[in-house]
This record gives structure tokens, C-alpha cells and sequence, in this order.
């Protein structure tokens, strides 16, 4: 098996007495596209200037392509740092610029030239190249700022939120660019970003953080449909977390019945839960159908409850529900041109066992907005 | 490692900075007449010797005199730098480059062209205080247009408009509105102008006169037939002065950041 | 009424001040440099003798090339000194940092002679420095410090080294830092980081700083004063002694006239190679 690209083991940095980042371990595979998510303050910048070099880790290992380099400085990583405000070297050219770590790496005048154009034409940007940073557009300085870090053929590409600072039809379009470019061209990436769409988008593999740690690392598909917390549940998409407590752990065919104050719900079991257990519940929007009283599909579990609210976004519908305990869900219903609910009108609010996940632990009031502050 | 070494060259350069001003400090307390550093047994004779008239006088005459240039260089920055807020009209730029001059002469050589201006057109008797005071706000005049100019950027034209909209008069906007904002530029104008004016001694050389001296002068004068530590306690006393009124004031950071811009634009 | 005719009502006094006391003095002074002095003063009788006295009597000479000379020492001295201290106040993230800067300006407070009385007690003929080294024997009779050129470099750079700080200062919070983190992420070292990255995006500030040091440097008369002797005498010692003692004024104004040319032509010397570099 190849080395990892990089390997972050207990990497920890104190600040103060009561923040801390770390212990965080992570793995990032050859010409994989890791996302570091969280709010803002989670620590993911502290940890991205530690891969750096800019910030000495009081703990813990950084390995690259293998080999430890967390007493290296920073200008003997071979990293390339594509930073969020470009820092794209003002008193020098788009050429210049881009040329800049093949200069510093002694490579010969010729070649720089012939690698720098290849760089240009890589992210478009040929003919530009005896401009100033100061006449381009934010989208070409992005792409600048990405050519500067690729042309040294780095063994690992670190993005620090670099698509901030674009307007958003911009940054779709960047977020695309950037991913095709770096499976292309197979370089490992670890990008930092606040925005969930983001990293659904680009990533092989996300690691939330949260309060200076990882909180799940997994696939796009496995940190929506499968969190493993309530922050993350709640930090990815919207969703409907219901408190409950385990009924009856084990019943024939696989499944736990969980009693919540909008009704019971049996759903497939996941890992140890404990008799009379508090867990959260949770239900994405999209999965959760209305029907007619009495309408809902045979082995679904269907909750009453009444529609407070429609609202109409075009290809879906949000239905705001009141459960029967008084709490509040939300349904997308699929805008089909034929079923409408009205305002105040009882129905049935559905689901499948396996549409239904469960967190288990007791919830905590904080935790559906949970931003823990860091720096 | 490489940050050890800067450090260290900082922490000598700080030492360079500093150590003079110290010395001065300790010299004044030798109980011997000499400037011995490290001093040679304790005493405040010297200190002593700096309370006598011949000292006091001068001092109190700085005092005075770095007063009425601050309160004359607000009266005159003030209406200079409201007319220069009028984005174009004919003559501004020849009266920005008029208040700006100063700064780029030396005010050495202001002094001796104010002091032939005077005895040529007449007014010889001015020499001394009046003139003192003409020149400190001749010279501090550029650095009060500008911390003002600062300040009365930051203030939002709306907010003028605002008020003018309200039915306030041109006159009540500028004293409800424009004034309260222009005075944290005013203030550390004014008090930019007492120090520079306390501290003055290439202006002041020309235009003093026996018995409307400043401190400064007459320390240099003193300075022609030698050295003893009562000089070295007036200098810390004359540090005082500025100390005091920074402190008091609470503006050190403050004037040091219009000195900034205005050298940051230059 | 128009706004341009508020404009002229607020300008008017302060604009005759400026014109009476600053503008028609220094008009004066430019025409009794070209005037002959007759016991103190300037009759109406156009000459250049002032001028080409002052330019060929070597000991005139001396003290403009040495003011010239002290000039240029003292703005590189206050840019190489204040650099340091500026970049560590900028970068530092210790909490000392606001005290670190008010202690690197206090000296602005102070007059010029309370920074230069210092150096003479350090560098005097029975001072602590000579007293050391001769107790050390490494001397065996005291050194003459005093007076010297060397001296009242040291002397001026000393007190002008916050200018320095403060205009340097504002030319590294300019600098963002994340270019400094680049250029070491492309493999730039630190003194390469700083040659290639920080001192170009910072010249302004270094220009700046050495020109308001030699300009007050040429122009000050306490340190080269108290510091300086009869063999180092500087523009501004002379202009002194001419005005005070000799009483020619038309002398000391040509004097005034070449100190103020000096500082244009500095001025106007380093424009110029600024634009050049650009371009």
C-alpha cells in the first residue's frame, strides 16, 4: 500500500488554558479530497497552519507522503497552500507569481517558463500572464493563487477556504474546476471550509469539526444519512431531531422500538441500545411523506399531526407540522402539481424504519446549534 | 532560532532607545558636581538647584508659551480645515500646498525668516512671546489640519445631511454635528502642538529675548559655558511636562497613529 | 450661499496667517540670500557674494558636505535600526505589544536635549565609557569622543529613530501576512521571504523614514550643539553663529537657502528613482 499523503496523529495546540485543538487524527490518501468542516473557531485553521508550519503543534505528528515533517519549517514541506485572501504577491506578475516556488526550488530558466505557461493554460488563464494581481478579477486571482500551488507539484494541495471571497455563481463554478483539476491531475488535497454545500460537493471524504475536534469523518453520504452526533446531524442539511427513549431493544425482524412524544417509531437497529435509553431521532425533511389520516403506507410509521405552515419553493414544498406533543417537524413534499395541504388540516406524517436514524445519548439543549467557539 | 536573534537585536535597539534618557535621570542625583554615571552618592541638590528663578522662570515661560500655540493653532486649523473639506473650488490647492509648507521646511529656517520679517517690517518688539507663538503655529499648523482632516473624514457626510434634512441651520450642524466628531483630531492636534512647542528649540534660538526665554534655549545657552547635573534634572523635568499631558490624556497611541497615516499617505 | 463662498469665508484668516507670517518671511529670506548685509541689515544692493562665499571657503564647504553627509548617515542609520523594531512590533502576538510601542515612541516626548544629554554623559572625557575602559586597562588615557561627526550621528539617529519606527510601522501593517506564509509555503526561507517579499512591498515606508530623518537631521541645531565642536560645524550650528553672533543675516539666509535646496534635492533625487523602479 502507498504511504499516506498525510497522516495527522494527536496532532494537539493549546491556546491559553481552556482551548484546545487536537488530539485530531486524520489520514489523507493518495489524490484523496478531504474537507476539514465546522463552524467558525472549530479549529480547522489552527490545524491547517499546523500542517503548514505556521503554528507549532505542542503534540502529536504530522507525516507527508510518509515522512515526519512536524519539526520541518515551512519552506521544506513541499505544500501548496492556496490561502483564502489569495495572498497573491502584489509588486510582481501573474507569470512572476506563478513561478515564484519553482524559482526558490533553483529549477532553470527555461523550464520555469515552460511550466509556468503549462500552469496557465491548466487553469485558463494564458495570455495574462504580465499582469499585475492588482488588474485581474477575483475568479482569475483564484485561479492564480491555484497555479502558484500546483506548478511545484506538491505532495499535498491545502485549501483554506479559498472560495470565500467569490460571488456564489462564481463559486459553483470554481468548486467543480477545482475538484476536476485536482482528480486530473491526482494530487491529495485537504480543503477548510464552513460551507456544508461545499464540501457535499467536492469531497471524497468530510471530517466534521467541532470544538477543536474531529466529530465524524465519512463519506458525504454517511455524515447525512448517518451522523454521528446531533451537531452534525444538525450541521449538514436540515433535519428533524425528536427525542425519544428506547422501548424494547431487541423485536423480531431487526428492530428497536422507540417512543417519542409524536408516537412510536420502530426502526432498524444500529449498534448497543440500552432498555429505556434516551436517544434523538433523527428524519431529514425529504424523508418524512404526508398522507391522509389513516392513508399511510402499510409497515411505515405515521405519526398524526396537523400543518401549520406551507411554504411554496417552487420544485418542493416546506410543510411545517405541529407533532402531537407540541413539537414542530418539517416536511419537503415533492411539488407534483397534485397533492396540497392545507393550513390547519390533520394528517399523517410517515415514515420508513429505514428512513429513521438514531443518535443515541441524551440530548443536549445546545446541541442543535452547537457552535463550540475556538479561535 | 532566527527569531532569538531578532529578538535580541530588538531588546539592544530598545536598550539604544532608552538608555540615554535613563542616564540623564540618574546624573541628576550625584551628590559630587560632576555628571558621573553612575552617580557618585545620592543627593537632590541638583534638583534643588533646577527649583531656583533663574530656572523656573524659563520653565513657566514654556509652559505659557506651549499653551497659547496649542489653543491658536485650534482656533486657526479649524476654519483652514473645514474649507479644505470642499472637494474642489478655486485656490485649494494652493491652500493645502500653503498649509503643508511648513512641514517640509525646516523650522530652523522659519525662524530666521520670521525673525528678519519682523525687524524689517517694524515690529521688532514682537520678538519674544508673539512671535514665539507665530512661529510654534506656523509650524504646527500642518499636523493639526491633518489629524482634523482624519477625523473629520471618518465623520459620514450623511450624517451631515441627516441633520440637515432634520431642518438644522449650516451653523447648528456644525456645532451639533461636526464639531462633537472633529474632536478627537482637535485633541491630539492640540496636544501634538504643546509638546512640539515645549520641546522647540531651532524656531525658538531666533526668536526668544531675555526674559521671554523657554527652557529649552535656555538650557542651550547655559550649555556654552559647560555642564552640571542640574541640566540633566531640568531634562527630566521637561520630560515630564509631555509625560504628564500624555498620560493625563490618555493619547499616546493615539497621535501616534495620525503620525502614521500621515506618513503612511506621504 | 455657495459652497465655495463658505470655503473662501473659513479659509481667509487662516489663509492671510499663513501668507503674513510663513509665505512673505521665507520670500524675504530668498531675496536677502541675494542682498549685502550692512551691520546686521541687508541693504538694497543685489550680489551672489553671499552665496559664493559660502560655496568656495572650505570651511563652509566642510560643514555643508558634512551636514549633507551627516544626513544621509542618519536616515540609514534610523531605516537599518528602526526596521527591527518595527517588524517585531508589527508581527508579535505577545500581549506586551501596546506597551512595546508607546515604550518605542516615548522618546518623541522628550526634547532633543533631553536625548542628547544622555550620549554626552556616556561618551564625556570622564565618562562612565572611559572610565570603564580605563579601569579595565584597555585605555590608557581617556578617549576623545567629544566632539565628533561620529558622535553626532549617533546622537541624531538616536533621536529620531521613532520616526522611523512609526513610518516603517505603517508600511508592514500594509503587508498582509499571508504573503510572508506563501512565499515560505513556495520554499523561501526566511531571509528570502524578506528580501523578496516584505522589503519590496515596504519601501515606501523605508524611503519615507529616511527622508523625514535627513530632513530634520540637516536641519537640527541642539545635538550638533552639544555634541559638536568648532571642527564639526553643520549647517544649522552655522547658521547660528551668523545670525546670532556675526549678525550678517544675508549670510545666514543664503545658508537658509542652501539647507532648504539640500533637502529638495534629497527629495527630488529619491522621487525620481522611486518612479524609475517603477516603470
Amino acid at each position: 500500500m502507498p504511504e499516506a499523503a498525510l497522516e495527522l496523529r494527536g496532532l494537539t495546540k493549546h491556546f491559553g488554558a481552556s482551548v484546545t485543538v487536537g488530539p485530531i487524527d486524520l489520514i489523507v490518501r493518495q489524490g484523496e479530497f478531504v474537507t476539514l468542516l465546522g463552524p467558525s473557531g472549530c479549529g480547522k485553521t489552527t490545524t491547517l497552519n499546523m500542517i503548514g508550519g505556521f503554528v507549532t503543534p505542542d503534540a502529536g505528528g504530522i507525516h507527508l507522503a510518509g515522512s515526519p515533517v512536524e519539526t520541518l519549517p515551512p519552506w521544506r514541506r513541499d505544500l501548496g497552500i492556496v490561502f483564502q485572501d489569495y495572498a497573491l504577491f502584489p509588486h510582481r506578475t501573474v507569470a512572476e507569481n506563478i513561478g515564484f516556488g519553482l524559482r526558490m526550488r533553483r529549477v532553470g530558466r527555461a523550464e520555469i517558463a515552460r511550466r509556468v505557461y503549462e500552469a496557465m493554460q491548466l487553469v485558463r488563464l494564458d495570455g495574462l500572464g504580465d499582469r499585475r494581481p492588482g488588474q485581474l478579477s477575483g475568479g482569475q486571482r483564484q485561479r492564480v493563487a491555484l497555479a502558484r500551488a500546483l506548478v511545484i507539484r506538491p505532495s499535498l494541495l491545502l485549501l483554506d477556504e479559498p472560495l470565500s471571497n467569490l460571488d456564489l455563481k462564481l463559486r459553483e463554478e470554481m468548486r467543480i474546476e477545482i475538484s476536476t483539476l485536482q482528480r486530473r491531475l491526482g494530487i491529495a488535497a485537504l480543503f477548510v471550509t464552513h460551507d456544508q454545500e461545499e464540501a457535499l460537493t467536492m469531497s471524497d471524504r468530510i471530517a466534521v469539526m467541532r470544538g477543536g475536534r474531529i466529530e465524524q469523518l465519512g463519506s458525504a453520504r454517511e455524515i447525512y444519512e448517518a451522523p454521528a452526533s446531533a451537531f452534525v446531524a444538525g450541521f449538514i442539511g436540515s433535519t428533524n431531531l425528536i427525542r425519544g427513549s428506547v422501548i424494547a431493544p431487541r423485536q423480531p425482524g431487526g428492530t428497536v422500538r422507540v417512543d417519542t412524544g409524536a408516537g412510536p417509531a420502530m426502526i432498524p437497529i444500529v449498534g448497543d441500545l440500552p432498555d429505556g435509553g434516551a436517544v434523538l431521532l433523527m428524519i431529514r425533511p425529504e424523508r418524512l411523506k404526508l398522507a391522509s389520516p389513516g392513508a399511510a403506507p402499510e409497515g411505515t410509521n405515521a405519526w398524526s399531526a396537523q400543518v401549520v405552515r406551507t411554504i411554496y419553493l417552487g420544485g418542493r414544498m416546506e410543510v411545517r407540522l405541529r407533532l402531537r406533543d407540541g413539537g414542530t417537524a418539517i416536511a419537503y413534499a415533492v411539488n407534483e402539481g397534485e397533492t396540497d395541504w392545507d393550513e390547519g388540516e390533520m394528517v399523517d406524517a410517515w415514515f420508513r424504519p429505514r428512513d429513521a436514524w438514531v443518535i443515541p445519548g441524551p440530548a443536549e439543549d445546545s446541541d442543535a446549534q452547537a457552535t463550540n467557539c475556538l479561535r | 532560532m532566527s527569531r532569538k536573534i531578532l529578538w535580541s537585536v530588538v531588546a539592544l535597539i530598545y536598550a539604544f532607545m532608552l538608555a540615554p534618557i535613563l542616564i540623564t535621570a540618574a546624573v541628576s542625583f550625584n551628590a559630587v558636581e560632576r555628571s558621573y554615571f553612575p552617580p557618585r552618592g545620592f543627593s537632590l541638590h541638583w534638583w534643588s538647584m533646577a527649583m531656583t528663578p533663574q530656572w523656573t522662570g524659563p520653565f513657566l515661560f514654556s509652559l505659557k508659551l506651549a499653551a497659547l500655540s496649542a489653543v491658536a493653532t485650534a482656533v486657526l486649523g479649524l476654519p483652514l480645515a473645514l474649507a479644505l473639506r470642499w472637494p474642489s473650488f478655486r485656490g485649494r490647492g494652493t491652500l493645502q500646498a500653503l498649509t503643508l509648507g511648513p512641514l517640509v521646511l525646516p523650522s530652523l529656517v522659519t525662524g530666521i525668516a520670521l525673525l528678519q520679517f519682523l525687524t524689517l517690517a517694524g515690529v521688532g518688539n514682537w520678538i519674544g512671546l508673539p512671535a514665539l507663538v507665530i512661529g510654534h503655529v506656523v509650524i504646527c499648523l500642518p499636523f493639526m489640519v491633518r489629524t482634523l482632516s482624519i477625523s473629520l473624514d471618518s465623520i459620514p457626510i450623511n450624517a451631515e445631511i441627516a441633520a440637515a434634512s432634520l431642518g438644522a441651520s449650516r451653523l447648528r450642524v456644525l456645532i451639533e454635528v461636526t464639531l462633537p466628531l472633529a474632536r478627537s483630531g482637535g485633541g491630539a492636534g492640540m496636544i501634538f502642538a504643546f509638546i512640539s512647542s515645549f520641546d522647540d528649540v531651532n524656531l525658538a534660538l531666533f526668536v526668544a529675548r531675555p526674559g521671554q526665554t523657554p527652557l529649552t534655549v535656555q538650557i542651550m545657552q547655559f550649555l556654552e559655558y559647560g555642564f552640571s547635573p542640574t541640566l540633566a534634572a531640568l531634562s527630566i523635568i521637561s520630560l515630564l511636562v509631555p509625560l504628564a499631558l500624555v498620560a493625563l490624556f490618555g493619547r499616546l497611541v493615539g497621535i501616534g497613529n495620525f503620525i502614521y497615516q500621515d506618513h503612511g499617505h506621504a | 450661499m455657495k459652497p465655495q463662498g463658505s470655503a473662501y469665508l473659513l479659509a481667509a484668516f487662516p489663509a492671510a496667517f499663513l501668507l503674513l507670517f510663513f509665505a512673505l518671511p521665507i520670500l524675504l529670506l530668498l531675496s536677502t540670500s541675494m542682498l549685502k548685509s550692512e551691520d546686521m541689515v541687508p541693504i538694497a544692493q543685489l550680489t551672489t557674494a553671499n552665496f559664493s562665499t559660502l560655496l568656495t571657503k572650505k570651511l563652509y564647504v566642510d560643514a555643508i558636505l558634512r551636514t549633507i553627509g551627516i544626513g544621509v548617515a542618519v536616515g540609514a542609520l534610523v531605516v537599518v535600526l528602526g526596521y527591527p523594531v518595527a517588524y517585531t512590533l508589527v508581527r508579535t502576538q505577545s500581549r506586551w505589544q501596546p506597551v512595546l510601542v508607546a515604550l518605542a515612541l516615548s522618546p518623541l516626548l522628550a526634547s532633543v536635549i533631553v536625548r542628547t544629554y544622555g550620549w554626552w554623559v556616556l561618551l564625556n572625557h570622564d565618562g562612565p565609557i572611559n572610565n570603564f575602559l580605563l579601569a579595565m586597562g584597555v585605555i590608557s588615557a581617556p578617549l576623545r569622543m567629544l566632539p565628533s561627526t561620529a558622535v553626532i550621528i549617533v546622537g541624531l539617529a538616536h533621536a529620531l529613530l521613532p520616526y522611523g519606527v512609526l513610518t516603517i510601522m505603517a508600511a508592514l501593517n500594509g503587508v498582509n501576512p499571508n504573503l510572508e506564509r506563501a512565499a515560505m509555503s513556495l520554499g523561501a526561507g526566511r531571509v528570502r521571504t524578506f528580501v523578496s517579499v516584505t522589503l519590496p512591498l515596504t519601501a515606501s515606508g523605508v524611503i519615507g523614514g529616511f527622508l523625514l530623518a535627513f530632513g530634520v537631521a540637516i536641519g537640527a541645531y541642539a545635538t550638533p550643539a552639544i555634541l559638536g565642536g568648532p571642527g564639526t560645524q553643520t549647517m544649522a550650528t552655522l547658521i547660528y553663529s551668523f545670525m546670532m553672533t556675526l549678525l550678517d543675516w544675508s549670510l545666514g539666509s543664503a545658508m537658509g537657502v542652501i539647507l532648504l535646496a539640500s533637502s529638495f534635492v534629497v527629495l527630488a533625487l529619491i522621487m525620481l528613482a522611486g518612479r524609475r523602479s517603477e516603470s
